[in-house]
């Protein structure tokens, strides 16, 4: 495909707050204890989300709201249906 | 008239400098970490095997099992491009650069210099070098130039005359338009296979049927707009890089290195005073590969602590550990001083100033730059079904 020379992108409606994909190290728990190569200080919550699983796309996801070593504050969440580790703002 | 360069692979062929017995072997650009498992430009022997790109990672090693994985190197790729458009430069073209591996220029100003529009591209792809296997084409749109460049064999020259330009894109197939995969699919189904036949459509039924970006191939097949080239400013070449004695992925030692190179950067005389506009943060990575990030300041700034605050966060995208990190001082304004306000804006001239400020975004950004958060489903327990990104165009 060729790009185009002139449009740097067409504009299209996009989700907001889409989930990124993160690099986590977790224990045999399934808790991180490494979020982006750093490492995770606390664990303030931790949540199930389960929904649509009547449809194809069903959703199923393990929240985690972490404080990270540095200071800051990561939520990630780790796909059940086994696509790995994401980070999202709950 | 307006002429096009193209260096297809050009990223794959840059991180092969050096390794040229690789370009003649199964060989195909490795997914960057992070991101989709997607192979990038593949070699004449891996498209022979039937690798292609965009192919799955997976897909690609099953269906070609000898397949070499070359790690990109952003670093290496915009090293080697800047030496082809410096080169071209030298050679008097005005040169609009669009992409990595592929920019335009204009013939008028060096047509009676190197002999008409076939002297200027034999020429030009003189200037670019043999090993890169660039070709090039001219018309009288950018569009029609790019699809004459992207038909060309490689060495090969191919202008296109005005009044041949709809004769010339109208047999081609629907591939070389800037579309997705799934409307490219869509045409496909419709029954149509060439440049020609969605020419042919009404564009009213083309935008209702495929939206923006539908009516906007659209007008590519009918040759697209005659812009003109617009030719980038000289490169400032400032720059500064710092080795490790062994591979860093602490933030604190990035965030410190960083912190130096800005200061140095800063201090080069080169500089005189004038403000930074863009900038450019590198590193080389332990595997091998690089890393490089781009990055536009919404005024040009000459403040240590504004070009780390602006930079700082890129650190955190570096996908390994590094054993060198440079910062690279694109584009300096060309003015010192700064002008300050009086009087503070109130009403209409701030609104004026938003909409002013809206437009220079959308003009750099491009379309969807500018977006409204609209609320769909606030109540969602999932995050991204909650508000929807809707572009203001």
């Amino acid at each position: 495909m060729v790009s185009d020379p002139g449009a740097a992108g067409t504009a299209r409606t996009q989700r907001l707050n889409e989930p990124r994909p993160a690099l986590v190290d977790a224990g045999f728990d399934g808790i991180p204890q490494q979020v982006d190569r750093h490492a995770v200080a606390l664990v303030r919550e931790e949540w199930h989300v389960v929904d649509r699983w009547w449809t194809e796309e069903p959703v199923h996801r393990r929240y985690f709201d972490t404080v990270l070593e540095d200071g800051r504050c990561a939520v990630v969440f780790y796909d059940e249906a086994g696509r790995g580790w994401f980070t999202q703002s709950a | 008239m307006l002429a096009c360069v193209l260096i297809p692979g050009f990223e794959l062929r840059a991180a092969l400098r050096g390794k040229t017995r690789l370009l003649l072997q199964p060989a195909a650009l490795a997914p960057m970490s992070g991101q989709k498992q997607e192979i990038g430009a593949v070699t004449a022997a891996a498209e022979a095997a039937g690798v292609r790109p965009g192919m799955l990672l997976g897909e690609a090693l099953a269906t070609c099992p000898s397949l070499r994985l070359v790690e990109q190197d952003p670093a290496e790729t915009e090293q080697a491009w800047e030496e082809i458009v410096r080169r071209l430069e030298g050679e008097g073209f005005a040169v609009e650069p669009a992409e990595p591996g592929s920019l335009y220029v204009e013939t008028r100003t060096v047509e009676r210099l190197y002999g008409g529009v076939e002297g200027v591209l034999r020429r030009a792809l003189a200037a670019v070098g043999s090993g890169w296997d660039a070709r090039a084409g001219a018309a009288d749109r950018k569009f029609a130039a790019l699809a004459a460049a992207s038909v060309a064999r490689a060495g090969q020259i191919l202008v296109v005359a005005s009044e041949e330009t709809p004769t010339f894109l109208a047999p081609l197939p629907l591939g070389v338009l800037p579309l997705e995969r799934e409307r490219h699919d869509e045409l496909e189904t419709l029954g149509l296979r060439t440049v020609g036949h969605l020419a042919a459509l009404p564009g009213a039924a083309v935008a209702e049927r495929l939206g923006p970006e539908g009516r906007q191939a659209w007008h590519l097949a009918r040759g697209g707009d005659r812009r003109r080239v617009r030719p980038r400013r000289p490169a400032a070449e400032i720059a500064e890089y710092l080795e490790f004695p062994e591979p860093v992925d602490n933030e604190l030692t990035l965030r410190r290195a960083l912190h130096a190179l800005v200061e140095r950067a800063l201090g080069r005389p080169e500089r005189g005073g004038r403000g930074v506009r863009k900038v450019a943060l590198q590193a080389r990575l332990i595997g091998g590969g690089s890393w490089r990030r781009t990055l536009t300041l919404r005024e040009p700034a000459a403040e240590r602590d504004r070009l780390r605050v602006a930079l700082g966060p890129k650190l955190i995208e570096l996908p390994a550990p590094v054993t060198s990190i440079g910062l690279e001082l694109v584009e300096l304004a060309e003015w010192t001083g700064r002008q300050l306000e009086l009087v503070k804006p109130e009403g209409r001239e701030i609104e004026s100033r938003l909409k002013e400020g809206l437009r220079q975004v959308r003009s750099s950004a491009g379309a969807g730059a500018v977006s409204t958060v609209v609320e769909v489903a606030p109540w969602s327990r999932i995050p991204e079904q909650r508000a929807l990104l809707v572009p203001r165009d």
